[in-house]
């Protein structure tokens, strides 16, 4: 019924929503911002980082928590046990995450100890993901996703054997999910534009491949301060000694760049956060029994939320950073169920 | 036929990984324990008078704490070696998942020959998988690539950055203390003629 329910919202998109560009400009603008976030992360890493996450972290997580409201039926009906589990999971493991910081300055562990418990909370997040798919399957009465069961066990052992390489492909993998929402979401609401965007989606592994030739012999970048330190850390640096720092950073911020400008240029310009302040356009809020004030409170404590990201990052960018990068595990894990209903 | 030869490629895949894997580890002067993983800088100084040997307060402390045999920072050389627990874990999780595989390919609908196929595949890929990642260590080692070019650099005055390991070795009681830096070259191939 649900799927029923998404197909008419689909289907009503369609009908309702006039493109707001032409699919030349739509490619012209993906393939543009892949070659501009490309040139600029392989160019000065360090300094793009720094100005891309100041200006588009905040912003791209209140795109998504709008998103994910445009998503959100108003009864769960028989996705009640999928969000139930969603929402245990993603506040239970988003906790446990917040927590690990704070255990590790606090508890005097021993490197084993410390990657046994990163190994365990990331065989939670994939036990729980596997979960999720396996609720997902049982409404999709036609599909087989059986073999997932498997996949979660293989990728629990290799995490078992390599934690720290396994949070670090989190990182890395984690941009890439949001072109799998622009794809689905292209399929639902524009499917004459998908094959010119997969067609696009060939530039990324290009683009990788040159930047991988372009950098992989270049000297490590400076980590002689806090911030530049942290920013390399991030990317791996530490974790990966063979492969060069500027390579690792200039990756990973491509990446990133990317995920932004899915979330905050290429979504809203097909129209789907369409009127994005306008919150009578969420379902959730339009809805007779929905919660018009509770989605508007939550939105404006959003906005309160990524202007008190940038005052942070003005003060003290080092510190808000890391706050930032721990907190932000919500973001990445609410997105797991909210892809899991789109396939 | 085409399945069988395919597996038996993949299994010969698999195999080759092992035999291959020593080819181009570099000579090893003397080897001791590695108590830090780290980065270097091979930095050509022009007028300078000596060699100095730079080294951070941090590397500094963490290569004390290895020398005293305390844990130390958890970045430093994290989970080189996977424990003996988490390999058992590890290898529990991989033992459900060949099982898990196997009962659904057991209740799939698919024939005999297929199935045969598909469980043959999946298994040379696991152990192929978990070859490569257990005997990671035994191809080029880490920074290998990045020393490639140490001399030509330096011939240029450019600096050439890799990781590096620090080693402890004995005493040699007959030859005076000094520090060695060991660097993986690149073999010229020769020809003979």
């Amino acid at each position: 019924m649900q799927d029923v329910v998404d197909l008419k919202l689909g289907a009503r998109w369609r009908a309702v929503q006039e493109p707001r560009v032409r699919l030349d400009v739509f490619v012209v603008v993906l393939v543009a911002c892949a070659v501009a976030s490309a040139v600029l992360a392989s160019w000065l890493p360090l300094q793009v980082s720094i100005v891309t996450v100041f200006l588009f972290a905040g912003p791209h997580n209140w795109f998504e928590l709008r998103y994910f409201l445009m998503r959100l039926p108003v009864r769960f009906g028989r996705s009640r046990n999928f969000f139930i589990t969603a929402f245990t999971g993603l506040g239970f493991l988003t906790l446990t995450y917040i927590s690990l910081p704070l255990l590790y300055r606090t508890a005097s562990l021993t490197e084993e100890t410390w990657l046994t418990i990163v190994a365990g909370w990331n065989t939670l997040l994939l036990f729980w993901l596997a979960l999720l798919t396996r609720l997902r399957s049982r409404q999709k009465r036609l599909s087989d996703w059986s073999w997932t069961v498997p996949v979660a066990l293989t990728l629990a052992a290799l995490n078992w054997l390599r934690p720290d390489l396994f949070s670090l492909a989190i990182v890395y993998i984690h941009p890439l999910v949001a072109f799998w929402f622009l794809d689905r979401h292209l399929q639902r609401t524009r499917p004459d534009w998908l094959r010119a965007y997969r067609r696009c989606l060939l530039l990324l592994p290009l683009l990788l491949g040159a930047m991988v030739w372009q950098l992989s012999r270049t000297a490590q970048l400076p980590d002689d301060n806090g911030l530049f330190w942290r920013i390399t850390q991030h990317s791996g640096a530490e974790l990966l000694p063979q492969v060069s720092s500027h390579l690792l950073v200039s990756v990973h911020l491509f990446l990133e760049m990317l995920h932004y400008a899915v979330w905050i240029v290429a979504l809203p310009l097909i129209g789907a956060s369409v009127k994005f302040w306008d919150v009578k356009k969420v379902p959730l809020a339009r809805h007779p029994k929905g919660f018009p004030k509770l989605i508007a409170a939550m939105l404006i404590v959003a906005i309160a939320i990524v202007v008190a990201l940038w005052l942070g990052f003005s003060t003290d960018y080092a510190t808000t950073r890391d706050v930032y990068f721990t907190i932000a595990i919500a973001h990445v894990l609410a997105e797991a169920p909210f892809l899991l209903r789109m396939l | 036929m085409k399945p069988i030869l395919s597996i038996c490629c993949l299994i010969l895949l698999s195999q080759a990984t092992i035999a291959n894997a020593d080819v181009r580890a570099p000579q090893r002067l003397q080897s001791g324990k590695v108590v830090l993983r780290t980065n270097l800088d091979v930095v050509p100084e022009a007028n300078g008078s000596q060699a100095r040997l730079q080294i951070s307060q941090s590397d500094l402390q963490a290569l004390r704490a290895a020398l005293d045999g305390s844990p130390g920072t958890p970045a430093v050389a994290a989970g080189f070696s996977p424990s003996p627990g988490r390999t058992i874990v590890a290898g529990m999780m991989l033992f459900l998942a060949i099982s898990f595989t196997g009962v659904l390919l057991a209740r799939s609908r698919r024939g005999r020959t297929q199935k045969t196929v598909a469980g043959l595949v999946l298994i040379a890929a696991v152990v192929g998988a978990a070859t490569v990642i257990t005997r990671g260590n035994a191809g080029p080692p880490p920074g290998y690539w990045s020393w490639r070019h140490l001399s030509k650099n330096l011939a240029e005055s450019q600096p050439t950055s890799g990781s590096l390991a620090i080693e402890v070795v004995p005493d040699d009681p007959n030859k005076p203390s000094r520090i060695k830096l060991v660097i993986p070259v690149e073999q010229k191939k020769t020809t003979g003629e």
